[in-house]
């Protein structure tokens, strides 16, 4: 009986052996996080379906890696008009669909054409081209865009839209459910070959590229939702690549062995996070009260704690490593002294004794919403809570779904929350600080300044970056004296890569897979 | 009898509605809605002036949003009828598609580890009534219970790290079902491919389930051991064997037929922290996030397979009933 027992254990064992698969060591095994939602440039929403399509669409111009200029791709040129208004392309002629097919200006207008149907579901996207007048075909090969007013971003915005193939979505057939959808094919260097649902997407190098084929053959990307499983699966090799968490970056990979398989990559992405105060109560509109806040909060303390120090505390939104970012402001210090002075100047003083601020009657007391299971969220709430706590604010932490969030963040009726959002390099401070978006827009905290109005209605028109970087210089310095939110950090990136690859190069927004090699004669087995 | 079956099944029909009636109210009423999400999956595009304003609207009239409630509804219930689960807001593909790839996964899990919860554990109750109050009894009882007690996902991420990780023991794959090129593989090959990644997961959603079984088999069999038709058996000289599986375990075992009544609904709903860890695409996965997205087709779709599911296996156990005690019948006898 025992011995039967201990076969039976060592036949397992051998089968589990024999039941290994070996994998291709020029294919890339990535990660998602989950599933994209759909592999279409109009419809898709999600950060997992952008990673994926960018390989297979593309557009007609990119950004350069090391100086993030409009560089050529689909168009071979531009041209602007002299009052910024209208904007001619000129196509590459060498440029086929995946399919074989010429790619032309038709397919160009009529990606546009889609974003701007209403029938199509790309409510999203057609946000952004709202303030294009029309777009029109030249000849096969030229296509010219036109705008109702100047804007700096247009030029970026009509670049970066991925073009897909008319010949094959014009069918008839219905845009939002077409099967090519989740079949794409587009132009670019990797062509789509599979998608299991919940478990991988596979992309294979598309051989007749327009330009230099990439080095690396294949793209793998496995969906792994849980960060620890991400983790383990990287050491033991079955992944080439991961974004890791800062506890693993800082404490979990310094073994020889992992540094033997892995380099580490670490670079800061146009994010940004923030605590927002509502202006519309009474205890936020005051903007003493807002200095006093960001001079309670230990920013550099939550860098520390909860990110172990992977990030660095900025002062407004612009994007800290981006060219208009004005690095001689220095985030107000902690300072809880200073604070309690700024707080009893205010007027909110603790006047009946029973330990919690006030004034003409109304406590300082406030709700903090936070995303319920973001751990981020809720040490950020915490923190808060016994920080303000000693100095007579008492803040309540309120943990909601994410859908109910938005809908109380819409409707305007919270006290304070912490999110962040991650936008281009460059991005247009509009929507987020003009008066005008009050109501409806994405300005949720409710901040007026007439100064800073105009400075974002003149920046939304001035093609000048130098002009530009001096406007928004004067917007940063406007908005370190009100405090309209505290702000907190930009995170990095922390990205691990196999060794395997070669020629790799660190940009400031991240690495470019297009370039890698790898190193010959490496063999790996894979579960 | 059939008479009687026919009857509970028309009975279903106004129990199901109901049931729909209240599932879609209550969606509905949750705070939050599918297109205001998806416009503003980020900050920058937090609805804005008129024109975004009139975008979304454009959006709730392609989802058929802007119609009053009950119209949405007798709409819905309309295509139920043909069996036509729509297509989910998130991603455009017909419903009962989504379905179709989540459900024989979870299908598959969960039939092993029920399986083998009922394997191991009512013997083990058994035993356990057979010697009650002995150190066998409270032992098995102690340790099912720190099972029971252990939560799954630390358990799932100790398996993970110290069995199946880079740093201890790598005996076992972490994510999916088989490896990616199994294909490949000869049949029986496959087999011990696919045999290898599920024994995490399985074991995972069994070892919490034995101590609640166990223990309610061996209620069940104490209380029928000590009968006076237990003592005859034993005194016309039967084996033990015969006396406990032959006499005892028979009529214990028509409570836990009550029990199985919740199986089938339990076949198909997932595990959302197991699936989440293991990557698996199952039943439990889609319903989280069909709920996070507020992808009301998809919602309604599992809560209308669900109910149904549920009304069948209570009929079904009502009609093993009669089949395993002829005391019990459903013919008139009037």
């Amino acid at each position: 009986m025992r011995l039967r027992s201990i076969t039976i254990a060592l036949v397992c064992m051998v089968a589990a052996c024999s039941v290994r698969v070996e994998r291709n060591p020029d294919v890339m095994v990535s990660t998602l996080n989950a599933d994209p939602t759909i592999l279409n440039p109009v419809l898709q929403t999600d950060a997992n379906a952008y990673s994926v399509t960018a390989y297979i669409y593309e557009s007609l111009l990119e950004r350069d890696n090391t100086t993030l200029e409009e560089m050529p791709r689909l168009a071979e040129r531009w041209e602007i008009s002299d009052d910024g208004l209208t904007f001619t392309f000129h196509l590459r002629k060498d440029v086929k669909w995946q399919d074989g097919k010429p790619f032309t200006a038709d397919d160009v207008i009529y990606t546009f054409n889609q974003i701007m149907n209403p029938k199509i579901d790309s409510a999203r996207l057609r946000n952004y081209y709202k303030d294009v007048e029309k777009a029109e075909k030249i000849d096969d090969y030229t296509v010219r865009f036109t705008f109702k007013y100047p804007y700096f971003r247009a030029l970026q915005m009509i670049g970066g839209m991925s073009i897909i193939p008319k010949h094959l979505y014009d069918t008839g057939a219905d845009f939002n459910t077409n099967p090519l959808n989740r079949t794409p094919i587009g132009t670019g260097p990797y062509r789509f070959k599979e998608w299991v649902a919940g478990n991988r997407i596979i992309l294979e190098r598309n051989e007749d590229y327009w330009r230099e084929k990439p080095r690396i053959t294949g793209i793998v990307y496995k969906i792994i939702a849980d960060s620890t499983v991400l983790f383990q699966l990287l050491k033991k090799g079955a992944i080439d690549t991961a974004t890791i968490q800062p506890i693993q970056w800082v404490r979990q990979t310094e073994s020889e062995h992992f540094n033997k398989l892995f380099r580490k990559y670490k670079y800061y992405p146009p994010n940004r996070y923030f605590i927002a105060w509502n202006h519309r109560r009474p205890y936020f509109s005051d903007k003493r009260v807002r200095k006093a806040l960001t001079m309670l909060i230990n920013r550099e303390a939550m860098l520390d704690k909860l990110f172990f120090g992977q990030g660095v505390v900025v002062t407004s939104t612009v994007y800290r490593f981006g060219p208009n970012y004005d690095p001689n402001i220095k985030p107000l210090p902690y300072d809880p002294v200073a604070a309690v002075k700024l707080l009893d100047e205010a007027g909110w003083k603790d006047s009946d004794g029973d330990g919690v601020r006030d004034k003409d009657g109304v406590k300082f007391e406030f709700d903090y919403l936070m995303r319920a299971g973001s751990k981020q969220g809720k040490s950020i709430g915490l923190i808060m809570k016994q920080d303000l706590g000693r100095v007579g604010i008492d803040v309540n932490i309120r943990q909601l779904e994410g859908a109910t969030m938005f809908k109380l963040l819409n409707e305007r009726n919270y006290d304070s929350m912490s999110f962040g959002w991650v936008g281009p390099p460059e991005d247009d401070p509009y929507q987020v600080w003009h008066s005008t978006q009050m109501e409806k827009g994405s300005n949720v905290i409710g901040f007026q300044n007439k100064r800073i109005d105009e400075i974002v209605e003149q920046v939304r028109r001035e093609f000048d970056p130098e002009k530009r970087k001096k406007l928004l210089y004067e917007f940063q310095e406007i908005l370190h004296e009100e405090q309209p939110y505290t702000f907190l950090y930009t995170l990095a990136d922390l990205v691990v890569l196999s060794q395997r690859f070669i020629d790799v190069k660190e940009y400031p927004l991240g690495l470019d897979m297009m370039e890698w090699g790898v190193k010959p004669g490496v063999k790996i087995l894979e579960w | 009898m059939l008479s009687y079956v026919i009857k509970r099944m028309l009975l279903m029909i106004p129990t199901l509605i109901g049931i729909t009636i209240i599932t879609f109210v209550i969606i509905r009423l949750a705070p939050g809605d599918p297109i205001a999400l998806k416009a503003q999956s980020s900050m920058d595009a937090l609805g804005s002036d008129q024109a975004q304003v009139a975008i979304v609207e454009e959006t709730r009239k392609l989802y058929g949003l802007d119609k009053p409630l009950y119209v949405q509804y007798a709409k819905w219930i309309g295509q139920i009828a043909t069996l036509d689960f729509g297509t989910s807001y998130r991603d455009h593909r017909p419903v009962i598609d989504k379905i179709g790839d989540a459900l024989p996964i979870t299908l598959t899990l969960n039939i092993i580890s029920i399986l083998l919860i009922y394997i191991i554990s009512v013997p083990i109750g058994a035993l356990c009534a057979l010697r009650p109050r002995t150190f066998f009894d409270r032992i098995s009882a102690l340790g099912l219970f720190v099972l029971y007690s252990l939560p799954s996902f630390w358990v799932a991420m100790m398996l993970i790290i110290y069995l199946a990780g880079g740093d201890y023991l790598n005996l076992f794959p972490i994510v999916g079902f088989e490896s990616d090129n199994a294909s490949v593989l000869p049949w029986y090959d496959w087999i011990g491919n696919v045999a290898w990644h599920l024994v995490l997961p399985v074991a995972c959603l069994t070892y919490g389930g034995f101590a609640f079984l166990s223990r309610f088999s061996r209620a069940s069999v104490l209380e029928v051991i000590r009968k006076d038709y237990i003592r005859t058996a034993r005194a016309k000289g039967l084996s033990e064997w015969k006396v406990v599986v032959r006499h005892a375990m028979r009529n214990a075992l028509i409570p836990l037929m009550t029990i199985s009544s919740t199986l089938l609904p339990a076949l198909l709903g997932g595990s959302v922290i197991i699936e989440q860890i293991f990557s698996i695409p199952g039943m439990g996965r889609l319903g989280f996030e069909s709920v996070l997205t507020r992808d009301y087709p998809v919602i309604m779709a599992i809560a209308f397979i669900s109910a149904f599911l549920t009304l069948l296996s209570i009929l079904i156990t009502d009609i093993l009933y009669a089949v395993v005690d002829p005391r019990i019948t459903f013919e008139d006898k009037g």
